[in-house]
């Protein structure tokens, strides 16, 4: 199907894979309609895009290609959004990336406030992870003990 | 906004199934109980705060420019080559 996105223009996208998000996301809580891109030049990031306002879109990263320890509580997650009985293969983790210092040195990635995708109902959240010793800027480039530790 | 006086030991009920104690007021400061169901989230408020902020700031900045520079520099360095797609 073809879409219309800001970053990209008029593109084409694969049938049927539109993830709802039923209750939006912190700050676009209308937003309900996404769609996830993947393109050569962009990797390893993907473009999470809006289906229900163009001019929206996020870039997304797998967060173990940084950092391979990073723990989410996935049976919470599952509680919270309603996905108890689901296979965990069928749950994936992405974390959104923030590229406003203006230079990709430092580029952060949001890790209290993680997408999980369920890739069978075709629902997403965006979690608020509460007491957690992670950032909600972590730098992607930087060396760890580096890093800023924000407790939530 | 309801706002309500309650001493140490007391409680307020919210909806059917969620209750707030205060279990201990200090100069400056109350720690609160909160009993709720498992599919609710409870949170310091301005931990929502940082995540609705930092969504803000991500989507405005957002440009297939800069996000391509910063494939470029993981590709550069070298960086982790695992498949496409999400984490485990």
């Amino acid at each position: 199907m073809k879409i219309d996105t800001k970053q990209f223009g008029t593109i084409d996208i694969e049938d049927g894979k539109v993830y709802t998000m039923p209750d939006g996301m912190p700050g676009f809580l209308s937003m309900k309609r996404f769609v996830i891109i993947e393109r050569e030049d962009i990797w390893p990031f993907q473009c999470y895009q809006c289906l229900d306002d163009p001019g929206l879109s996020f870039f997304i990263m797998n967060p173990y290609l940084f950092k391979a320890d990073y723990t989410v509580d996935m049976e919470q997650a599952a509680i919270e959004a309603g996905w108890e009985d689901d296979d965990p293969g069928d749950i994936k983790l992405y974390v959104i990336v923030n590229t406003s210092a203006g230079i990709p040195e430092k580029i952060t990635a949001n890790l209290i406030g993680p997408l999980v995708i369920n890739t069978r109902r075709f629902e997403a959240v965006q979690l608020v992870l509460h007491n957690s010793p992670y950032s909600h800027q972590h730098l992607i480039f930087d060396a760890p003990a580096r890093q800023n530790i924000v407790s939530a | 906004m309801l706002v309500l006086t309650r001493k140490v030991g007391e409680k307020l009920l919210v909806g059917d199934d969620i209750t707030i104690s205060v279990i201990e007021v200090n100069r400056g400061s109350v720690r609160i109980g909160v009993e709720a169901p498992r599919n609710v989230s409870v949170l310091r408020f301005e931990v929502y705060e940082r995540i609705q902020e930092e969504n803000l700031t991500a989507s405005r900045a957002a440009s297939a420019t800069n996000i391509q520079q910063a494939a470029t520099l993981w590709r550069t360095k070298g960086l982790a080559k695992e498949g496409k797609g999400g984490g485990k």
